[in-house]
């Protein structure tokens, strides 16, 4: 996870991809006693309702967060579709209908900001999901006290809010004083003004994204790699497979549904990049740096075009959700 | 500051005629009685000039609690908002209906916009200042809060934009500063150039001649885009006009002191406001001589960060020198009960008296919006201030379009490219066209 | 049965290997800490300008301060020794300006700017909002998991279909339901829309499966109603749970971003984040004074996360795949 993201965001808060857990977890383990039960009451009004008077107070519990919900969630939702296809005025809105759809579609701004998007994804997550992977190995051979050791080391970073780790960063790419021109300069190359151009602003956001260890995914390998039953390595010794030949053919198999997780994870993260392009580069120069969510954030809140950052934050959403169905079959399908 | 800026004060004065004539005859009603109004009135400001206490807020906390005093059943409600978020702050807070009755902004178009106006947002004041009410403010500062003929707000400060020289740097480069702060190009180039200098002889530049940024909402770079003439945008707003021969050599000039002359650091274009006024006022930096400001840092380099340093104006190209302003002021936000409104604009005129303007100017770093006020003379041992004042003549106002946010930043943005040397000013401006002519549309 | 252990020297190379990752990876924070406590002005009687190491190239990477405080410690001490009065007079003085120009910031921080404020904002708003999802996502999640009644798992699907949706999608909606609320620009504007956060009910419901059906059928023997057998004995069985849940709520409330930033105008209402994006926006703070914002706003999370480290694994492995 990379902390920083969205706050309120449900997604955000494991890094938003409890999607795969979905299917396994949101299955009521007796499933067929219960449908049973809510069936039998929905063919009678008066059951039903003895049913729900029976178990007023589960009603009771969830009331809080029902509230809550429908409040600050679920109307929301509902109003972000309504909103995008209205042209927002302060007093009194106008139902404009696909306009805001086809301005975003139109928009040179969306269409950078969706490929400085997709580069940015398409290079920091695999490169953090396999250096996960690495680390998580290397760190797995070794005793209980050095894993402990190392796990909080990498994973430290993560909660450390994006704010922070953006000031400093933008600090080491300073052109006169940053550590990143002082240690280029060893190799007499540069100084480079890492942020201040349109052809390194972006890699350079790249790049500090790839440093920064991804917690989350050491520690979910490392708890997977646990779980995996000694016997099958076991097996292979005998079998005269050398360790990496274990790791390919054992470990990485074994460890697919994690790694499904955490690339859709990333992946979701990666799509909603933002604190680090307000804090260091203001989508600039240019817009070499301009991302979706922070081209939302403009369009919404700095130019008040609500309507059109509804539109913007819909389409966001939608790449999204191909994304993740995209990623799960293919991570799914080749086993 | 006896004459004013030089845009056509008479036409101001007749708009301003019209419109009194108008609100004369129309807006008794609405004007309601400040009397019958009890309740709470709230006012954002930002952070003003300290007291020993280092209370920034300190001028309209007592001005406040004067008023209440004065006025039973009338509580104002001071919300304290940082200068670089009032902005965006004040537009979010519209936008989400939760506005404060009183906030310290212009109408040009920054937090709030002639789009604003025309959706209602902002209230006229037409109905509370009569003729005379208004006779004592600088016809230009009243223009800066007209539109359609009505008055939008109560101007109480001018600021402009000035270049700072630090004498010290000068003399140890051994370069004669300005005369009376008047300079051409040529002679600022080759000051720039012998400012520019390796202290220590490693081989690396130390201290650079000048420097300046780049960022939406910031015009400390543009009044060189202006010294050939030429505008952003035509007289009638309808055409973008910055790819004019003229102000395509001037913006190519400002970049290549970076580019070509290597008078300027690397950073010289960027976005980084703080760091770039750090390296010219921190005493444990210093490192560039030379950097245009708006008048508030001519403040903070007599106050909080001491500097040695003058007040000069922008060099004069092929016209003469000219620079950027701004009014200052108070506008009142939409209401919807007319005796609240009646009372909103009395507190507005009670912090807005001649007497708060020169307390304001002599402390703030800004010049006063009434006559009267000026001719208390604020600024008598004030050199740098007064030297800027006399500067107010040469002032340029941005033009005033409901979209001027969004023209902005497409230019800003191109502007960026080509002082990083990725865009030629030709090729930039050209692409700054494309986007904004969308915008105009 | 063991995994053949490797010998020994693989196991100093990885080690070794790990160890420069991970100084790597913690490196930013590291110079946080350095450049808060970096000596920003420093001038010896053979300098002819004062110095300033925070902004120095080669940049300095551990405060110069500690060094220079001994240097000056063991030449007083040796003043002293000779009888130097005088001598040792200014080295007591440096080492006292060296002191004080390094912690200086720290104290400028809270006299000068809202940090204080903004610290205790934060801590307020991450505890009130961390209280209040453990108590609501357990209530919830204990009767999604325990209870049958009609429409549970119509709510249940309802609820969870929603974390799929990105935050951005309802921060302008959100923004003006909260305004026309009234709430904007108080603490409730962060503290509500937090609290509606469903991967507390989804945790907790996962959770409470767990819990033997025989013991809740036990207190209800008992006589005990809904609520003493959710407080007497849901509650204790579930605590591990609440433990991650109530750590990983507690970041996300005190690193959160995006939305207090458009929501909070008032200076002394801000979150630490949002303060320490106006510090750097402002144009007057050095970035010693921005460093030693960051270290502020930095500490709490490091020591939550060093007291209850083993709940973050926890919570981690638990939402996620279990085999």
């Amino acid at each position: 996870m990379k902390a920083g993201y969205a706050s309120r965001t449900p997604a955000s808060l494991l890094g938003g991809g409890n999607m795969t857990q979905m299917p396994m977890g949101a299955v009521p383990k007796k499933k067929d006693e219960k449908l049973k039960v809510i069936g039998k009451a929905k063919g009678n009004p008066r059951k039903l309702f003895y049913e729900m008077k029976r178990n007023y107070s589960a009603y009771l519990f969830l009331l809080p967060k029902l509230i809550l919900f429908t409040l600050f969630v679920a109307i929301p939702v509902v109003w972000a579709f309504v909103l995008s296809f209205q042209k927002y005025k302060i007093f009194g809105s106008e139902f404009v209908g696909f306009e805001n759809y086809i301005k975003v579609f139109e928009s040179d701004a969306f269409r950078i900001a969706l490929k400085n998007t997709l580069l940015f994804t398409v290079v920091t997550v695999p490169f953090g999901v396999i250096s996960a992977l690495v680390l998580s190995t290397l760190i797995f051979e070794l005793g209980k006290l050095s894993q402990s050791l190392f796990r909080s080391a990498f994973y430290l970073p993560t909660v450390t809010s994006m704010v922070i780790i953006a000031m400093v960063w933008r600090w080491m790419y300073n052109y006169d004083f940053g550590l990143f021109n002082y240690v280029l300069g060893w190799f007499g190359v540069g100084p480079v003004n890492w942020l201040g151009q349109s052809n390194t602003a972006l890699w350079a956001l790249i790049i500090m994204q790839c440093l920064i260890p991804f917690g989350v995914g050491i520690i979910m390998y490392l708890a997977s790699m646990g779980s995996i039953s000694q016997s099958l390595y076991e097996a292979a010794r005998m079998d005269g497979a050398s360790r990496f030949k274990q790791w390919i053919h054992i470990t990485i198999p074994l460890l697919k549904p994690t790694t499904l997780y955490l690339v859709l994870l990333s992946t979701i993260g990666s799509f909603q990049v933002f604190t680090q392009i307000i804090m260091m580069t203001g989508g600039g120069p240019g817009s070499a740096t301009e991302t979706l969510v922070h081209l939302i954030y403009k369009t919404g809140f700095r130019d008040f075009e609500f309507g059109l950052a509804g539109a913007q934050s819909v389409v966001l959403f939608v790449i999204i959700l191909i994304f993740s169905v995209i990623q799960f079959r293919v991570l799914r399908h080749d086993e | 500051m006896k004459k004013v800026w030089k845009k056509s004060a008479l036409a101001a004065l007749t708009l301003g005629l019209a419109a009194t004539v108008l609100a004369a005859c129309g807006d008794k009603e609405e004007a309601g009685n400040a009397e019958e109004f009890k309740g709470k009135i709230t006012i954002w400001d930002g952070p003003r000039w300290p007291d020993a206490d280092d209370n920034k807020f300190h001028w309209l906390e007592e001005k406040i609690k004067e008023y209440e005093e004065a006025n039973d059943g009338i509580e104002v409600d001071l919300v304290q908002v940082p200068w670089a978020e009032m902005g965006d702050k004040l537009g979010v807070a519209i936008a989400g209906k939760a506005w404060p009755d009183i906030a310290p902004v212009d109408i040009s178009g920054s937090a709030v916009s002639i789009d604003h106006i025309e959706q209602g947002v902002i209230e006229a004041l037409d109905p509370y200042f009569d003729k005379d009410a208004k006779k004592d403010f600088y016809e230009n500062a009243l223009d800066a809060y007209t539109y359609d003929g009505k008055l939008y707000g109560i101007p109480n400060s001018i600021t402009l934009h000035t270049m700072l020289l630090n004498l010290d740097l000068f003399e140890e480069a051994g370069v004669e500063p300005p005369k009376d702060g008047k300079w051409t190009y040529d002679e600022f180039l080759s000051a720039a150039e012998k400012l520019t200098f390796d202290r220590d002889g490693d081989g690396k530049t130390d201290v650079h001649g000048f420097s300046t940024y780049i960022l939406p909402g910031y015009y400390e770079a543009w009044p060189f885009f202006y010294k050939n003439g030429g505008s952003p945008l035509n007289e009638d707003l309808t055409e973008f006009t910055f790819d004019s021969p003229e102000v395509v050599k001037a913006i190519q000039d400002l970049a290549d002191l970076k580019l070509k002359h290597k008078v300027a650091p690397e950073t010289h274009g960027g976005n980084d406001v703080g760091g770039t006024f750090q390296a010219w006022a921190n005493e444990e930096q210093r490192t560039v001589a030379m950097q245009p400001w708006a008048t508030w840092a001519i403040g903070a380099a007599q106050g909080k960060y001491p500097t040695n340093f003058m007040v000069a104006e922008y060099p004069s190209g092929d016209k003469d020198a000219s620079t950027i302003g701004g009014v200052g002021g108070w506008v009142m936000m939409h209401q919807d009960d007319v005796n609240k409104k009646a009372a909103v604009a009395d507190f507005m005129k009670f912090i807005s008296t001649a007497e708060e303007q020169y307390n304001m100017a002599q402390h703030y770093g800004i010049f006063p919006a009434r006559v009267s006020a000026s001719e208390m003379d604020p600024f008598k041992d004030n050199p740098e201030m007064t030297r800027a004042m006399e500067m107010s003549d040469q002032v340029v106002m941005l033009p005033r379009h409901p979209e001027w946010r969004k023209i902005d930043e497409a230019i800003q943005n191109e502007l960026q490219l080509v002082f990083n040397g990725e865009k030629t000013a030709e090729q930039a401006m050209a692409d700054a066209k494309k986007a904004v002519d969308k915008i105009l549309e | 049965m063991k995994k053949k252990p490797l010998d020994r020297l693989n196991k100093l190379i990885i080690f070794g290997l790990l160890t420069v990752f991970a100084v790597v990876s913690l490196l930013p924070l590291y110079w946080v800490f350095s450049t808060s406590l970096q000596l920003s002005s420093y001038q010896s009687q053979d300098m002819e300008r004062p110095v300033s190491y925070v902004d120095s190239n080669p940049p300095k990477m551990y405060p110069m301060g500690i060094p220079l405080y001994f240097k000056h410690w063991g030449e007083a001490r040796e003043a002293a020794k000779a009888g130097d009065t005088e001598e040792e007079a200014y080295h007591r003085d440096m080492m006292d300006h060296i002191v004080s120009n390094s912690f200086g910031s720290f104290k400028n921080l809270f006299k000068k700017h809202d940090v204080g404020k903004w610290f205790f904002n934060s801590i307020y708003i991450a505890v009130v909002v961390t209280i209040g999802i453990l108590l609501i996502d357990s209530m919830a999640g204990y009767v999604l998991a325990k209870k049958k009644f009609p429409g549970r798992n119509l709510i249940f699907w309802i609820i969870i279909s929603t974390m799929m949706i990105p935050g951005q999608v309802t921060l302008v909606p959100l923004f003006i339901m909260v305004g026309n609320l009234g709430l904007m620009d108080t603490h409730w504007a962060l503290i509500l829309p937090d609290l509606s956060m469903v991967f507390g009910v989804f945790l907790m419901r996962q959770f409470m499966y767990s819990i033997p059906d025989e013991l809740l059928e036990a207190a209800r023997m008992d006589g005990a109603s809904e609520w003493r057998t959710f407080w007497t004995v849901v509650l204790p069985l579930a605590r591990p749970g609440l433990a991650a849940l109530g750590i990983f709520t507690f970041m996300n409330v005190w690193n959160s971003f995006l939305w207090p930033i458009i929501v909070l105008n008032t200076a002394e209402l801000y979150t630490l984040p949002v303060g320490l994006k106006t510090l750097q926006d402002a144009n007057l703070a050095s970035f010693k004074l921005l460093m030693s914002g960051a270290a502020v706003a930095a500490i709490p999370m490091i020591i939550v996360f060093i007291l209850f480290q083993r709940y973050f694994v926890k919570g981690l492995t638990l939402g996620g795949v279990k085999e």
